[in-house]
C-alpha cells in the first residue's frame, strides 16, 4: 500500500526533524558549556564554592518543579491532541505557557538581585559562567513561549487533529529540551560543590 | 512499525511526581551543604536519571529507534562523565 510522503513513521523522531537539528546543536552548545564550567571551577574551587553560595538554591529548585511540572502539562496536551481534542490540547498548553512564565518572573527576580549587587559577568569567573549559562537558557524558555502560544492559538482554532499534529510534537520537543538542559543547570551550578 | 504500546496519564504522571521527588532529593542535598565525592556522583546519579526520563518519557524518545536514544543517553555518559572527571580533579 502507498503511504503519502507526509505520513509520520513512529520510529522516527516526534515532530519536524529539523527542529531535532536544532536541539542536537543546543545541547552540544550547552553541552561545551557546562563541561567548561566544570574544568575552570576545578582550577577555582574556592571562589566558585564561596559565589556558588550568594546564590539562592530556593530559587532554582523551585524553578526545576515548574519547568518538570510544565514539560508534564505539554505531555498532556500532547496526548490530548492524539485523541483529536484541540480545546483540551490549548489548555494544557496555556497552563505550560504560563509555568513558563512563572520561570521568567523567578529568574528575573534572581537576575535583579544580582546586578542590585553590583554582580556582573566581569565580577569573576564563577558569575560569568553563571549569569551567561542562565541568560542563555532563559532566551531559550523566551523562544519556547513564543512557539507554545504559536501552538496554542492553532489549536484554539482547531488547526490540528489526531492525524495531523506534527506542530505539537515540534513545540513540545522544543520545551522538552529546556526542561531537559536545566536539570543538568540545575544541580551543576546551584549544588554541587 | 512501532509495537511499544502507548503509555496511560497515568503512567505519565507517576513520571512526573519521580521527577519532583529527586528533585526535591537534589535540593536537599543542596541545603544540607554536603559535598565531596560520594555526595557529587550521587547529584550526578540523580540527574543522570531525571534527564532520561524526561528524554524517553517526555519527548517520546521510548518508541523511536535506538540511535535516537543511545544519542541522548551517550550526551548524558559524556557531558557528566566529564563534569565528574573535573570535580574528581578539584578533590585532589
Amino acid at each position: 500500500m502507498n503511504e503519502p510522503s507526509s505520513t509520520i513513521n513512529q520510529e522516527d523522531l516526534p515532530g519536524d526533524f529539523a527542529i531535532w537539528i536544532f536541539i542536537f546543536a543546543e545541547m552540544l552548545a550547552f553541552g561545551v558549556l557546562f563541561v567548561t564550567y566544570a574544568f575552570t571551577r576545578a582550577k577555582n574551587v574556592e571562589l566558585f564554592n564561596a559565589s556558588q553560595l550568594t546564590l539562592s538554591r530556593t530559587s532554582g529548585a523551585i524553578n526545576t518543579l515548574v519547568l518538570i511540572t510544565s514539560s508534564y502539562f505539554v505531555v498532556q496536551g500532547l496526548a490530548a491532541i492524539k485523541l483529536g481534542l484541540n480545546k483540551h490540547c490549548a489548555h494544557w498548553l496555556t497552563g505550560a505557557f504560563l509555568l513558563g512564565g512563572v520561570f521568567v518572573g523567578i529568574k528575573m527576580v534572581e537576575f535583579h538581585a544580582k546586578f542590585a549587587a553590583d554582580i556582573t559577568m566581569s565580577t569573576n569567573n564563577f558569575y560569568m559562567f553563571y549569569l551567561s549559562l542562565t541568560f542563555f537558557h532563559f532566551m531559550h524558555v523566551l523562544m519556547g513561549m513564543v512557539i507554545l502560544a504559536v501552538i496554542i492559538m492553532k489549536a484554539k482554532r482547531g488547526g490540528y487533529s489526531a492525524q495531523d499534529h506534527v506542530g505539537v510534537e515540534t513545540g513540545a520537543s522544543f520545551w522538552h529540551m529546556v526542561d531537559f538542559l536545566w536539570i543538568i543547570l540545575f544541580p551543576l551550578i546551584y549544588i554541587i560543590r | 512499525m512501532n509495537h511499544s504500546k502507548p503509555q496511560s496519564n497515568r503512567f505519565f504522571t507517576l513520571i512526573w511526581l519521580t521527577l519532583i521527588v529527586l528533585t526535591v532529593m537534589t535540593f536537599s542535598l543542596g541545603e544540607a551543604g554536603m559535598s565531596g565525592k560520594g555526595v557529587m556522583l550521587t547529584l550526578l546519579a540523580i540527574t543522570m536519571i531525571k534527564s532520561q526520563l524526561v528524554a524517553n518519557y517526555f519527548m517520546g524518545l521510548r518508541n523511536t529507534k535506538f540511535l535516537w536514544r543511545a544519542i541522548m543517553f551517550g550526551y548524558f555518559v559524556i557531558v557528566g562523565g566529564l563534569i565528574a572527571v573535573a570535580y574528581l580533579m578539584s578533590l585532589k
